[in-house]
């Protein structure tokens, strides 16, 4: 199977690095979640894999090739970079079916994505009456359209409902499955959790992490454990007593860090403290990546990408 | 990658989107009906018959460039659509020849039909009142006028591909066209039937009276329209998408 290959990748736009010295891979069988604030050059990475900009320095490579010399890109790679890329005056299953002209990917398989990403009903509906998560769903539908081995998709949950959501989440996850490389960008945390496998994260243009997302998660964010109590009094006792500097928190709950809850447990009962709630405070994506990005503090006053 | 399902998705995207079709309908309407006004009102009696009887193509030309350039400037709008054109094509060369080619195809076509319709509309208006042309200058001047009339569209297409907009094509080419040509023509003398469009239109008179005769003012704005698309070719190859 095809993997992206991302190779000391850089990109300047006269004295800007948009990407600065970039080396990742995507390995087929797992969803890679591409992190990174807006302008972080989560996109230029991607226009440049598509060979559609040209890098400073550097390569990007499908399965060993750089794009353009792929015999059938769109049987290797599917790509969402924009919603918008669909001419608003031509119908949604037109516009796969000019796509698909070039690799002579027939009609059928044009209307099986429609069927997959749900647009069968508006399939000859203008793209202009379009809503921004149909428009979204049709940008997914080009992507799938060679059956590829890679995905690559920006943003894909832009404009989606809930519904749409989940179903991508679920896609997303079905795709790497079925043993194809797979890179999402996103910049909402809580979503790329919840189907990232691996991260990549950029700050920048720079590379900031390229690790399993547990791990990631596990290594900056200390477990702790999350406490409620009827006897407030008793509760901060106990845990003093045994080397424990529990937070109170005005909703009511103790926060304990760098603790387990079968040691909490344990103490607790030991004690005689009534318990009201016990749960492990596991890390988020989003405390993680706070945390890594908190040293640099440039970050927040980057302006967005163009 | 070939250059024939490349060429067919091109022909797909104009034929699927209904203003380009009505642009393509108002090239054959619009000169074939001035050519029919012009034919029965000539300005004077020894005015050239064929020239008369085909002066719609004067402006039809604005349907050509417009279409032409719309063709390319659909790929540059908000979102892009050119980034997804040549992630399915990456080799941009054949992309951007397919495209001319299709554009170049289904004009050329339309516009052998419109001058037909027009040298038929026009000698029925000027009826027997003047010398009609002869078969062989008919012949060319409907031919003619037909590669005249994709050679502008071309024109405009490059053009488009150079300047990425088609707002930006249609106000340098629809001005020069209309006026520049008309008005700061007849100042110019001679240079001025070097210039894009006068040149090319000498393969619409029986009688070519300025500097070029028809097939080299024809050839003249080939020249053009071949600058055009190289200029067009290189920014595209060049350039970020």
């Amino acid at each position: 199977m095809t993997s992206i290959d991302v190779r000391d990748l850089t990109k300047e736009y006269g004295t800007r690095r948009a990407v600065d010295d970039l080396t990742f891979t995507v390995p087929p069988g797992r969803v890679t979640g591409f992190l990174g604030p807006n302008g972080a050059g989560k996109s230029t990475t991607m226009r440049l894999v598509l060979g559609l900009d040209r890098p400073t320095s550097g390569s990007a490579r499908l399965g060993g090739r750089p794009y353009a010399s792929l015999p059938q890109p769109l049987r290797t790679v599917g790509a969402l970079l924009d919603a918008d890329a669909a001419l608003g005056s031509r119908t949604g299953r037109d516009h796969l079916r000019v796509l698909a002209a070039t690799h002579r990917i027939p009609d059928r398989r044009v209307d099986e994505v429609l069927e997959e990403t749900g647009l069968t009903p508006a399939a000859r509906r203008r793209v202009r009456t379009y809503s921004l998560g149909m428009r979204q769903r049709l940008g997914i539908a080009a992507a799938l359209l060679g059956d590829p081995e890679v995905l690559m998709l920006d943003e894909p949950s832009n404009g989606l409902d809930p519904e749409g959501i989940v179903w991508i989440r679920g896609l997303l996850r079905r795709l790497a499955d079925e043993g194809r490389a797979v890179l999402v960008s996103s910049h909402l945390m809580n979503e790329t959790a919840s189907f990232a496998d691996h991260l990549v994260v950029l700050g920048r243009g720079r590379l900031l992490a390229d690790t399993p997302m547990r791990e990631f998660i596990d290594a900056r964010v200390r477990p702790a454990v999350r406490v409620r109590t009827s006897d407030s009094d008793a509760l901060e006792n106990a845990l003093a007593r045994h080397g424990h500097q529990a937070v109170h928190h005005p909703e009511g709950h103790w926060t304990v860090p760098d603790a387990r809850v079968d040691d909490i447990g344990r103490l607790a009962s030991a004690e005689g403290v009534p318990l009201l709630e016990l749960t492990a405070d596991e890390g988020t994506l989003e405390q993680a990546y706070l945390d890594l990005t908190a040293a640099d503090t440039e970050f927040t006053a980057r302006p967005q990408e163009a | 990658m070939p250059f024939a399902p490349v060429f067919r998705s091109e022909w797909l995207k104009i034929r699927t989107v209904r203003s380009l079709l009505a642009t393509l309908f108002a090239l054959f309407a619009v000169t074939t009906a001035f050519s029919a006004i012009a034919s029965l009102e000539p300005e004077d009696q020894g005015a050239d018959p064929l020239f008369t009887a085909l002066s719609g193509t004067a402006l039809g030309q604005v349907a050509a460039v417009a279409f032409g350039s719309l063709a390319v400037s659909a790929e540059y709008r908000e979102g892009a659509a050119v980034r997804l054109s040549l992630t399915a094509v990456p080799r941009r060369g054949l992309w951007f020849g397919a495209k001319t080619a299709a554009i170049a195809a289904v004009v050329l076509v339309v516009a052998l039909v419109t001058s037909l319709a027009a040298l038929f509309a026009g000698l029925a208006g000027l009826g027997d009142a003047a010398d009609g042309p002869t078969t062989a200058e008919s012949v060319r001047g409907v031919g003619g006028g037909a590669v005249y009339l994709t050679l502008m569209a071309l024109f405009a297409a490059g053009l488009a591909t150079l300047l990425r907009s088609g707002v930006a094509t249609l106000s340098v080419l629809i001005p020069f066209i209309l006026i520049v040509s008309f008005v700061v023509g007849d100042a110019l003398g001679a240079v001025a039937d070097f210039m894009p469009d006068r040149a090319g239109q000498a393969v619409l008179r029986a009688e070519p009276d300025g500097t070029l005769g028809p097939w080299a003012g024809l050839a003249v704005t080939a020249c053009w329209t071949a600058a055009a698309l190289l200029a067009g070719a290189w920014r595209l190859r060049r350039q970020d998408a």
